[in-house]
């Protein structure tokens, strides 16, 4: 089980380690390194050992999964983004996609509620594309981070206080942020939010909660009446099959690992796997439309060194600012923009850019102190819109070491991504420039070399057990519990009907929270 | 180099003998110890391999010229100057060791590029790399360094960007089809990148570029002269 104390590498200097992060036999050189370097918090990866899934030909699609505690939510961006209103009825507004059956006044009770426990900073801006919740104080913005919201104010784009999981006063007996910026390493004080520190571990010390690890979900086990009563599940530790009877089972796998496990669960009372009469667990996946680019700006040259790590992510960012001029731009649906920049701890790679600029020798070593901290990042975030075309389903062919099914990944960027990718592009490169900077490259070469990220990469992956009134055409209610089985509910990001520019964990967050009252509450009335 | 306050060389390390043996008979020693510039560097620089070599490191992988090629590779790549030490300062030789000794492609590309480097400069000066004068040394770096270049420029050629001015100074991090010295330039670019990383991850580099974070503070405040510093050199100054 995680132990953050033994496992977190917060404030280790490269040299700490012999291989200075570079790991046995120089693996991060060959692409075999641990995702995200050696430093980011025990997490898993994009390939597992023998738990493989597959692609479709023609498509492309990468899948990240965290066999641990917590789960992704360990090394995770921890931004938190409220979604807008409109993002509950998108159809409503441009034709494209499924409206939720749910409005942004069922939910926001539950924002506040999930920001007031997990703590998230921003202030308060009225803009509508990003409403406003309940904050802890953000930091100051960096001196790059000036001059990026000075820019954005010439181009009419709102440049405003992030808003990211991490706490600035004390919470619950979490101290407040120390500003080291290492959030991806595992925070040793959990003043970041993670669901294995802020919610699983204390929850372990009420003794009523059990934590069975080393077990993977086989599926949902249903009696003879095709009622719901427990899971089975393969013990890693020796491989034996068991099972746990419940009266109510909970999905939280993530969004494709709980399509497969609904999936995988077939019997005669659900031949298409358990809740999934109407055929839509699977389909309807959607990742989130990234870009970036990066650019040099000669007004960072020279500059007074100081620290730059703050609260372990860019302090401010755009939210999306055109929702009104869709007409104009030519694409539907909007994206955010994230920054980097700033005196990063030198690691592996750092100045790879400046080796190969320079050359060697004094060039080389002068180049990386002046090019050292002036150079700034954009990422855009965007929603996609569901198709046809990208959706998960079971291999017919393959498993993995357990025995269990694996899953096939179909996927397919349409033109309103490319078009989205490309605006992103245009604006970046004009926020850039009018810092006076230049573009110098794109801010994932390899990933994004074709002008869209790789689906799946962003790891915003949700859609799969879409949710809706109409248990023809979703797999759940609006309370995320499937429309088959009332004591069976899947919170992750699996019922997300659209998937907004806001990075999702948030709303899985207050999804989550607002399905718990409603089960507690069913159960109390006797109807579960 | 031609700081005359620092020691060029220190006499006395029996272990060293066998290192300056080589090139004791080029080296013209005047009054009060002192040799000819280039002796002098050569000698400093086969005083340092002999330190590390015998040091409390001990080689894995490469003999001891090779390691020592690595050296001098080091200290040409990252060199001394008046800020810091140098890459060989930084244990890039015994990080490049380490981890070629444990992955055998690794391995495979440091020996038989610095067996490439050593042929490459007999043909050309009939001494292997570590015994050519320092101006041969840096003369075949500079081959290869603009070899690697107009690959670059020739693969860049053929990218999505290439036709957007925004991408005007785009730089992709690859490996280009090479020329004639493609080997050298592949190799260049990985005894390179790894000099270059084991010299910015040590406490030499990372003090060099004046990192100034990894602390813990209790609030995070932005000193108002980087400010007004950024903002006097930006466009919106004034």
């Amino acid at each position: 089980m995680l132990d953050p104390a033994k496992e977190f590498k917060e404030h280790m200097w490269p040299y700490e380690v012999d291989h200075r992060g570079a790991e046995e036999g120089g693996a991060a050189y060959f692409g075999k390194g641990k995702s995200f370097g050696y430093f980011t918090t025990t997490s898993g990866g994009w390939q597992l050992d023998g738990e493989p899934y597959t692609v479709g030909e023609g498509s492309e699609f990468q899948w990240f999964r965290s066999r641990i505690i917590g789960g992704r939510t360990n090394h995770y961006g921890r931004m938190s983004f409220r979604f807008s209103d409109y993002d509950f009825k998108p159809y409503d507004r441009d034709g494209l996609g499924t409206n939720w059956p749910i409005s942004y006044q069922d939910i926001a009770p539950y924002y506040a509620k999930a920001e007031a426990f997990i703590g998230v900073t921003g202030s308060k801006e009225g803009i509508r594309s990003a409403p406003d919740g309940v904050f802890h104080e953000p930091p100051p913005p960096k001196a790059h981070e000036i001059l990026i919201k000075k820019a954005c104010e010439r181009m009419g784009i709102p440049c405003i206080p992030n808003r990211r999981a991490v706490i600035t006063r004390e919470l619950n007996g979490r101290p407040p942020c120390h500003y080291c910026g290492q959030c991806g390493r595992g925070c040793l004080t959990a003043s970041n939010y993670s669901s294995s520190q802020v919610q699983i571990f204390p929850a372990m010390k009420t003794g009523k909660l059990k934590i069975v690890d080393m077990a993977m979900a086989r599926e949902v086990l249903t009696d003879r009446n095709g009622k719901v009563v427990g899971v089975s599940y393969i013990d890693k530790r020796t491989r034996e099959e068991k099972h746990i009877r419940c009266r109510a089972v909970i999905l939280s796998a993530s969004a494709c690992e709980s399509a497969r496990i609904l999936l995988n669960s077939k019997s005669k009372s659900f031949p298409n796997g358990v809740a999934n009469g109407s055929g839509v667990v699977g389909r309807f996946l959607m990742d989130t439309v990234g870009f970036g680019l990066s650019g040099h700006v000669p007004a960072l040259e020279g500059l007074p060194h100081y620290d730059t790590d703050g609260f372990g992510g860019a302090h401010l960012y755009m939210p999306w600012w055109l929702w009104e001029k869709h007409n104009q731009i030519g694409f539907p649906r909007g994206y955010h923009i994230e920054i980097g920049g700033g005196y990063g701890m030198p690691g592996i790679g750092s100045f790879n850019r400046q080796a190969r600029k320079f050359g060697y020798g004094k060039s080389l070593k002068e180049g990386v102190r002046k090019e050292y901290g002036t150079h700034v990042g954009f990422a855009g975030r965007g929603e996609m819109i569901p198709n046809n075309h990208s959706y998960c389903e079971i291999d017919p062919k393959v498993v993995d070491k357990w025995g269990i099914p694996v899953l096939r990944f179909h996927f397919k960027w349409t033109d309103y991504e490319w078009k989205q990718a490309r605006h992103m592009e245009r604006t970046f490169a004009e926020i850039i420039e009018t810092m006076g900077g230049k573009v110098i490259g794109l801010s994932a070469a390899e990933r994004e070399r074709d002008g869209i990220s790789v689906p799946g990469t962003i790891i915003h992956e949700v859609g799969t057990v879409r949710m809706g009134s109409d248990p023809r055409t979703s797999a759940v209610n609006g309370f995320c519990q499937a429309h088959e089985a009332k004591n069976l509910f899947v919170c992750d990001g699996g019922p997300f009907v659209s998937n907004p520019d806001k990075n999702p964990t948030l709303t899985i967050n207050a999804l989550t929270w607002r399905s718990c009252d409603y089960l507690a509450e069913e159960m109390r009335k006797g109807n579960v | 180099m031609s700081n005359t306050n620092e020691p060029l060389i220190q006499i006395g390390e029996v272990s060293r003998r066998d290192a300056l043996r080589s090139i004791a008979l080029a080296v013209t020693v005047v009054a009060g110890g002192q040799m000819k510039l280039e002796a002098a560097q050569q000698v400093h620089a086969h005083a340092r391999e002999e330190k590390k070599s015998t040091g409390s490191y001990k080689r894995k992988l490469f003999t001891e010229h090779e390691f020592n090629t690595l050296g001098r590779l080091a200290e040409l790549i990252v060199p001394a100057d008046s800020v810091s030490g140098s890459a060989r300062d930084a244990g890039a030789p015994e990080f490049i060791d380490l981890l070629a000794s444990q992955n055998e492609d690794l391995g495979a590309i440091f020996t038989g590029g610095i067996s490439w480097l050593d042929a490459e400069m007999r043909h050309r000066h009939s001494v292997p790399f570590l015994d050519a004068k320092a101006e041969q040394q840096t003369a075949m770096l500079d081959l290869l360094v603009d070899a690697e270049k107009t690959d670059r420029e020739r693969a860049l050629k053929g990218m999505t960007y290439e036709s957007s001015e925004h991408y005007k100074d785009f730089q992709a991090y690859g490996i280009y089809a090479p020329s004639d010295l493609g080997p050298g330039v592949v190799f260049f670019d990985w005894a390179r990148k790894m000099t270059v990383d084991a010299f910015y991850t040590s406490e030499i580099g990372i003090k060099d570029v004046d990192f100034r974070g990894n602390g813990s503070i209790s609030k995070y405040e932005v000193p108002k002269e980087v400010i007004d510093y950024a903002l006097k050199h930006s466009p919106f100054a004034g």
